[in-house]
């Protein structure tokens, strides 16, 4: 009877029915669909931003959206620690397991549960967030311009383009092996290292600007741009002296077809930077050729052009930002979906509090992946300063064991987290969501539950 | 109660002992100490004992909640952390571990689910239970809102959903009028009939004389007593004659008599009913009346 799997089927969905219909009876779900609407519509109206419509939509992406997410991270965990454990206290579960039911139905029961109300609080949240921002950009005093500007920097969903390398890491590998063989690489470091070094040599190189000087970069349109709406370039440039002196400069824009434009511009050292390049020129480009002439000759400061260490960013159209926001919402659900697993099985084997708090220490360990990486590659608790060195304590040398390992399993969460992508126009791209869905929603999930399962499993319930 | 009792074990337990144990593995409790038990096909079996006995322990472990120390434990054949075996066991648990909200239907019908019932057979089942309980009026009102009568019916209907072989009832009477207790027991009784076997925990022992076939007492975990019902209240060399009141002569001429015969005069009584028969006659003649 227990066996078949559609009568598992039967089971699982009950379960999960039910978990749905506790929150919707318990008014858990209208309170706090209730929190949210309340939280996305209040925040815009008590943060005015710099008062402009590309400061307010910044608002509702960035407020709104970290907002809900935080929110529903929250009371998916509490949901899910209290799903099993509060049960087995009041010892209605113990009913329900003197019935033919797996425990690994029982997990997954309501784990689909909890994962079905999120999916309904998210598809609330981005409904919340379109029309707030389309109300906002069209009832904005703004002229037609600006709002333009504002729709191209926030509502387009862009990509993400470097330029191509001026040299690839096959070729650097064969520099480094030829340099170890004569001998003049520095002792006791390998090719692979050589290699970097010598890639971060090849990079700092390609960045300096020599007065009158010019540097260009070549970006491959892997996709053909229909032209309708431009393209920005992001860059910084930074200076070998202290004056921080406006740099006059041209950016030349070339395609296959020959030179296409010619823009004047002014740039402050250590500011960020953006370049709005026409759609028109980039209609059909196969690749763009961006040439920065410097044009000041009396300064004798070198100027070098990074981005965070990298090459200017080229962000150009690629589909809708409805879209971009229903992929940005299924990875954050990818991500709910973990959390959830990871609030059951401590809820498997955990008293509700000790559950709770024990999945909240583990969300914030996840949460500072970028410190548990920087310690893993740094060696020591502290985030050195650049260049500085670095001084070991013997606790650095106990727990760095531990914080490689923490690494290896949180390192491939680092990019997957759509909120940051969404506030600043990238694209999501399917490739990415499949991603979230293969690491988060699947493999770390699946470990989770298998080890909840099989901990439950040997619960007895007394 | 049952005429023909079979000897098939359903429930057959060997030196089963239960030890409960603190968070670093040392022992704490012995609830049960190395029981022995044979639950027969078709009766009703009745566990009895003070509270702290290791009643419910040994009823947690027929369902497979907790899982024995040592010895052995035998549910239908098979070992009661089986999941499968489920499907022929129904529970009905001392309190109403129930879900408050939802309604009688929605309960049953969830917990039909469970048991991967569906389409038609699932309605009419739930249907006939609801009716069987005399919830019919109250089937879409939330469990949170009955009487703890009320709760027991409901939590006996989801007992007997999957229409079981073996059911396990944790005091199946508490809660409930004489008029419920006695239609419980009636229910009971016909589940007997039907060769269901039935194992019944409480502390009403009217009760449990009234249905039980079998009981076994526990004490300190340990059995103390157990066999029939017939014969353990049975006293070999005491009779008791029930007869029309004769003549005052003739009462006083006989019991002289057997005082001669047996050295003690017998004591004479008249029989009475029990209350229980009183109230469930009154209440049934006021409800019939027009």
């Amino acid at each position: 009877m227990s066996t078949h799997p559609g009568k598992s089927l039967t089971r699982i969905s009950a379960l999960a029915g039910l978990t749905v219909r506790d929150a919707v009876r318990s008014r858990l779900l209208v309170s706090l669909g209730g929190i949210l609407i309340i939280g996305l519509i209040g925040l815009p109206l008590l943060i005015s931003g710099d008062n402009t419509l590309s400061g307010r939509l910044q608002v509702i992406l960035n407020y709104t959206l970290n907002f809900a997410v935080t929110m529903l991270s929250i009371v998916t965990l509490w949901t899910a620690c209290g799903g099993v454990s509060s049960e087995i206290q009041d010892r209605r579960l113990y009913l329900v397991l003197t019935k033919p039911v797996h425990r690994h139905e029982l997990w997954l029961g309501k784990w689909l549960g909890i994962v079905a109300l999120n999916a309904l609080l998210l598809t609330l949240t981005g409904f919340i967030i379109g029309v707030m921002t389309w109300h906002t950009l069209l009832t904005s005093p703004e002229s037609e311009t600006g709002k333009r500007q504002a729709r191209e920097q926030f509502l387009l969903a862009r990509q993400s383009l470097f330029p191509e390398s001026p040299v690839s890491t096959q070729q650097a590998l064969s520099s480094a092996g030829a340099l170890l063989k004569s001998g003049r690489a520095p002792a006791g470091m390998d090719a692979a290292q050589v290699a970097t070094e010598l890639m971060k040599e090849l990079k700092s190189a390609r960045f300096v600007i020599a007065p009158t000087g010019t540097i260009r970069f070549t970006y491959p349109l892997l996709t053909p741009c229909t032209g309708v709406n431009d393209g920005i370039l992001k860059y910084r440039i930074e200076s070998s002296r202290p004056e921080r002196n406006p740099i006059p400069a041209q950016w030349e824009i070339q395609t296959a077809a020959g030179i296409a434009l010619h823009l004047s511009v002014t740039n402050y050292p250590g500011l960020p930077n953006r370049l709005l390049i026409p759609g028109s020129v980039m209609r059909g480009a196969q690749f763009l050729t961006l040439s920065y002439h410097r044009l000041d000759s009396s300064s004798p400061a070198t100027l070098f052009m990074a981005q965070n260490g990298q090459e200017p960013e080229l962000l150009i159209p690629s589909g809708s930002w409805a879209m971009n926001l229903g992929r940005g919402l299924l990875m954050i659900l990818c991500r709910l979906a973990f959390l959830s697993a990871l609030g059951l099985t401590a809820g498997c084997l955990l008293s509700t509090p000790v559950a709770v708090f024990v999945a909240f220490f583990m969300m914030v360990l996840l949460a500072l992946s970028g410190y548990v990486e920087s310690v893993a590659t740094s060696g020591v608790f502290y985030i050195p300063h650049e260049g500085a060195a670095l001084s070991k304590t013997w606790l650095d040398k106990v727990v760095l064991g531990q914080f490689k390992g923490l690494n290896r399993l949180t390192q491939p969460l680092l990019h997957l987290d759509p909120v940051p992508l969404l506030e600043e126009g990238r694209r999501i791209s399917w490739l990415l969501t499949a991603h979230a869905l293969a690491w988060l929603a699947g493999l770390y999930t699946a470990v989770t539950a298998v080890i909840g399962i099989f901990l439950f499993n040997r619960r007895e319930m007394g | 109660m049952n005429d023909e009792i079979n000897t098939e074990c359903v429930i057959e337990a060997r030196g089963l002992t239960k030890v409960f144990r603190d968070f670093w593995g040392r022992p704490k409790v012995l609830a049960v100490n190395g029981i022995n038990l044979d639950v027969r096909r078709g009766e009703i079996f009745g566990l009895l004992g003070p509270n702290g006995s290791g009643k419910s322990t040994t009823i947690k472990m027929i369902l497979g909640l907790l899982h024995p120390s040592s010895g052995q434990l035998s549910v239908l054949g098979q070992s009661p952390r089986t999941v499968s075996v489920k499907s022929r066991m129904g529970f009905m648990p001392e309190e109403s571990y129930l879900y408050k909200y939802l309604t009688a239907d929605e309960i049953l019908n969830f917990y039909a689910n469970l048991y991967g019932m569906s389409g038609p057979h699932k309605t009419e089942r739930v249907n006939t239970l609801i009716e069987q309980m005399g919830l019919s009026k109250a089937r879409d009102r939330r469990v949170g809102e009955f009487s703890k009568g009320m709760a027991r019916r409901i939590g006996l209907a989801q007992a007997l959903l999957n229409d079981p072989d073996l059911i396990l009832l944790d005091e199946p009477t508490s809660g409930l009028d004489p008029i419920g207790c006695r239609e419980v027991k009636d229910l009971l009784l016909a589940l007997a009939r039907q060769g269901k076997t039935i194992l019944i925990c409480s502390h009403h022992l009217s009760d449990m004389q009234d249905i039980c076939s079998r009981v076994a007492i526990l004490l300190q975990g340990e059995v103390c007593a157990t066999g029939s019902v017939q014969e353990l209240l049975a006293t070999p060399d005491t009779l008791k004659l029930t007869l029309r009141a004769p003549s005052q002569t003739t009462l006083t001429a006989v019991l002289d008599l057997l005082e001669r015969e047996t050295g003690t005069r017998p004591q004479v009584d008249h029989t009475g009913r029990t209350l229980e028969s009183v109230y469930i006659e009154t209440v049934s003649q006021r409800k019939s009346a027009p």
